[in-house]
């Protein structure tokens, strides 16, 4: 059974006054297995926003379904969404979505005191993840007085810290300098080797070059996707280009 | 661009704010009409003609100049907030091509289309309600009221120019902070992330010694002389101790309560401590100022009530029988004069004296130490040491308490009223007496007013042999002497007549005394009656209205308060809320965060009160309330009622604060 199943996800946003109606998604379907790493790309206006809010719980599909591990996440009740999004799923956003009022650790904990563990578990916890990230050091500083790179691996922890099913990152390299940024990707390759599932969103055709498949979205359909198999990075970097530019210019194929 | 299209601008502006501009136009209204009222009252005919009106004008205009400055602070309070709140409108007006001149003349018609709101609204309010609060001041002077309807012009025009300068000097403070900031600076208006706040042990330690300090002061004070003394460093302590803690003391407690791994790591202390770690370092002196004119506002109104409703017994504090004549620096001759006098002018007025309190006795203040007392010429003035002594002759012992005693030259009986006095001697600057007795009781002591009320902590009597012992001892005290000012004679009694016929009584022995060779004051306590009425009356008066528009300015400064919070806290919660917190712990969160800035300053201010409460009690007695009991209650209501209006915003502020951060 597929770890994450989504099924002909349309999503139809009208305007205020009813007048206009846009179709973010018209028919998306895909299937994620348990310790894959898939990058989804896709031109601003494609759908991937809205397609990465469903996932995330935090917006319902017009019609279709997705299945986390078998449960359908449109049939959860109001109440339970939050607690199903702490405890499920992971995130990381492009601004870190750090607060500026906890030290990094703080900020860390914050699902888990949200979700009533003891304070014994959370520092269990922390331990080997903050060491994989290398952040071991800077807990106790805040947002504030640490770079980019160090508060997007401490937004990592904080996803990863809840054991979710799946990590879900949108544009995670997209407020980071290049080395930052390779050291994060590289990070996020490590922990999906530890057999962590990611689903990242991008712009960068090198963010998604790490990935071991890569979907691209156009016009709200999954419009293409690659994988890595037995490829190198830099070969499958070309690949992306390439398919990149094929969609750019307007080409309409299928595999 | 047409002149039309400013309007609209500002039509539209002050519309799209209302959730602000609402309170603000709500607000100015309220303080225009109270300040119109009192004005009203003091230069209305009505007031004016009555009798004795001279102390009523000058609270009435003490309230006014109160008003008109609380109203000052406030309105530019609430003005700077809503300017805070609109840079980021006016930095995109800017950016899109408007010159700060342009946006300089929409904030004018804005300004003046408020103001004149404000004002227009105020003042009708005010008209409406001038008679009401002028059948409020009548009926509690228990005057009677005329009829007819009045508006003072001087009344209109000082609220206008008042109301309308506070409103010009928002508007240049407006257009200054926009000419100052750049448009980019405008834009992003107060989002700049903020270090934490460093704690300050060294101001919160002195914050809670200068607090302890004062509190220690108005705990142990023990006479009113003193309290009068020491209540203004106590209350300048507990100022500055209530500052201190609220900037120091309340981070130091907060990073306290966050080392608490156990306490600080579940849901709701874990949002509200961070939060208001930083929240402190903006509002700890607003909830300081909250706190202590709470503090006030609660003094002020429980002891103006407390002082009207026990007018009587004030009155029968002050005066224990219907009628006091006293004359200073008699003889015996002069005595028998003024017995003389009153006993025939009370016959030919056809009544007869009851209970009488006759006592003539010179009274000396001296500072004491164990035994000994010293003149307060030579030891120089201490008001904890300050005693007063009465003394007596054997002679006059006997008259009033129908005891004779043998005294012989050098000896004494002590009656303690208040104090100790160890020993067997008492000395006076040198010149001492032996005590020869102490005397368990003092009927006509007891009921003298003057000794009991006194504001000293001791009070005693002493009875010498003779007038010659006695004034030798006053002589020693005043380091020799010769000229001694002569003996107090009081005489009180009551005639058990009605109203008119004791203040009758009052006026023929005033003019009857004028004759006689010694200076002697008549007064009734019929015809005292009404200047106390004229002044508690007004003070209660101003109690209520001052108290009414305090509170209405604390609710205000908090609900501004909390509103600018909210948006400063709409990130926060954002954030939170896509790591996984619910909707109703949101609610729950932000219910135990507002419930904690609002009701911190009403706790703070009722333990305040708790501790100035002796202190108060003491303060009272100075004019002549001594009705303990009637005191906590009026406090005890007074929190009360306050507490309440507190709740009823408190539940509208929540409201509005979560609305915002949804």
């Amino acid at each position: 059974m597929a770890l994450l199943d989504v099924r002909n996800l349309k999503k139809v946003y009208t305007t205020r006054f009813g007048k206009h109606q846009v179709q973010a998604l018209s028919n998306v379907s895909f299937t994620i297995e348990e310790g894959e790493f898939v990058a989804i790309m896709g031109e601003s206006g494609s759908g991937k926003t809205t397609l990465l809010n469903i996932l995330a719980a935090l917006d319902q599909p017009t019609s279709g379904e997705v299945l986390l591990a078998g449960k359908s996440m449109t049939s959860i009740p109001e109440k339970e969404i939050s607690a199903f999004r702490r405890d499920q799923l992971g995130f990381v956003f492009q601004d870190f979505n750090l607060l500026d009022t906890f030290s990094l650790r703080d900020n860390i904990f914050l699902p888990l005191v949200l979700a009533g563990k003891s304070y014994k578990e959370m520092s269990s916890r922390l331990l080997p993840i903050a060491r994989t990230l290398g952040i071991s050091e800077i807990l106790d500083k805040f947002p504030y007085e640490v770079s980019g790179g160090q508060k997007q691996r401490a937004a990592v922890a904080r996803a990863l810290i809840t054991h979710p099913r799946i990590i879900l990152a949108d544009e995670p390299t997209g407020a980071l300098d290049s080395r930052s940024s390779d050291e994060l990707l590289n990070l996020f390759g490590e922990i999906n080797r530890q057999g962590q599932t990611i689903l990242m969103v991008t712009h960068s055709a090198k963010a998604a070059s790490h990935a071991n498949r890569v979907m691209f979205i156009k016009d709200g359909e999954v419009f293409h996707q690659i994988y890595k198999a037995s490829k190198s990075r830099h070969e499958f970097y070309q690949n992306i280009s390439d398919a990149l530019t094929v969609i750019a210019t307007g080409g309409d194929r299928r595999e | 661009m047409s002149k039309g299209f400013y309007t609209r601008l500002a039509v539209t502006n002050i519309r799209k704010n209302s959730k602000t501009y609402f309170p603000y136009i709500l607000a100015s209204s309220a303080t225009v009409m109270m300040f119109y009222n009192l004005l009203y009252l003091l230069l209305s005919k009505d007031v004016n003609s009555m009798h004795d009106s001279s102390t009523l004008s000058a609270v009435l205009g003490l309230g006014s100049i109160v008003t008109g400055i609380f109203a000052f602070i406030l309105l530019l309070y609430i003005n700077s907030f809503l300017i805070k709140r609109r840079k980021k409108e006016f930095g995109l007006f800017n950016i899109l091509g408007m010159e700060k001149k342009h946006i300089a003349r929409i904030m004018l018609l804005e300004t003046v289309m408020i103001g004149l709101l404000c004002i227009g609204l105020g003042l009708i309010a005010g008209v409406l309600f001038s008679k009401l609060a002028l059948l409020l001041l009548l009926k509690i002077l228990a005057m009677n009221a005329s009829f007819g309807f009045e508006v003072p012009l001087r009344a209109v025009s000082i609220t206008v120019i008042l109301f309308g300068a506070i409103f010009l000097i928002n508007l240049v403070y407006n257009v200054f902070q926009v000419h100052v900031s750049k448009p980019i600076e405008l834009l992003k208006g107060g989002n700049v992330g903020e270090k934490e706040p460093q704690t300050k042990w060294l101001i919160a330690l002195t914050g809670a010694a200068a607090l302890g300090g004062g509190y220690f002061i108005a705990l142990t004070v023990k006479s009113p002389l003193a309290a009068l003394n020491l209540f203004f460093v106590a209350v300048i302590l507990v100022i500055i101790g209530t500052y201190c803690l609220f900037t120091a003391g309340s981070i130091a407690v907060l990073k306290t309560l966050r080392r608490n791994k156990r306490f600080y790591y579940r849901t709701n202390p874990f949002i509200a401590v961070s939060g208001m770690i930083y929240r402190m370092k903006q509002n700890a002196a607003g909830l300081a100022s909250i706190c202590i004119l709470a503090t006030m506002v609660i003094v002020m109104v429980s002891s103006t009530v407390s002082l009207y409703i026990g007018l009587e017994d004030s009155l029968r504090t002050n005066y224990i029988r219907e009628i006091s004549v006293s004359a200073s620096d008699t003889t015996p001759d002069d005595i028998k004069q003024v017995d003389d006098a009153i006993a025939e002018t009370v016959k030919i007025r056809g009544l007869s004296i009851h209970n009488p309190i006759r006592l003539r006795y010179a009274s000396e203040a001296a500072i004491q130490d164990g035994n000994a007392f010293t003149g307060i010429r030579s030891a120089g003035f201490s008001s904890s040491g300050l005693s007063m002594l009465m003394f007596i002759t054997a002679e006059e012992y006997h008259r009033i308490e129908g005891v004779s005693v043998e005294l012989s030259e050098g000896e004494a009986l002590v009656y303690i009223v208040k104090g100790k006095l160890p020993g067997e001697t008492l000395d006076f600057g040198g010149y001492s007496l032996n005590i020869r007795g102490r005397l368990d009781k003092m009927e006509t002591i007891e009921e003298f007013s003057p000794l009991k009320n006194s504001m000293l902590a001791q009070s005693y009597v002493i009875v010498t042999a003779d007038e010659q012992d006695l004034n030798r001892a006053r002589q020693a005290l005043n380091e020799g002497e010769e000229w001694l000012p002569g003996f107090q004679y009081n005489y009180l009694f009551d005639t058990k007549a009605d109203r008119k016929a004791q203040a009758d009584l009052v006026s023929s022995l005033q003019y009857v005394m004028r004759d006689l060779s010694v200076h002697v004051f008549v007064e009734g306590r019929e015809a005292s009656k009404n200047e106390f009425i004229s002044l508690y009356g007004v003070l209660f008066f101003l109690g209520l209205f001052l108290g009414a528009l305090f509170i209405l300015g604390t609710v205000l400064i908090i609900y501004y308060k909390q509103i600018s919070e909210g948006y400063d806290d709409k990130e926060r919660f954002a954030i939170m809320s896509k790591v996984g917190l619910s909707r109703g712990e949101i609610k729950k969160t932000i219910r135990f965060q507002v419930l904690s800035v609002f009701f911190l300053p009403l706790i703070m201010a009722v333990i305040h009160i708790a501790a100035a409460f002796p202190v108060i009690c003491k303060l009272l007695t100075i004019f002549n309330m001594t009705n303990v009991p009637l005191y906590a209650i009026c406090t005890a209501l007074t929190i009360l009622v306050f507490a309440v209006c507190y709740a009823m915003i408190y539940s509208l502020t929540a409201r509005t604060y979560y609305r915002i951060v949804r």
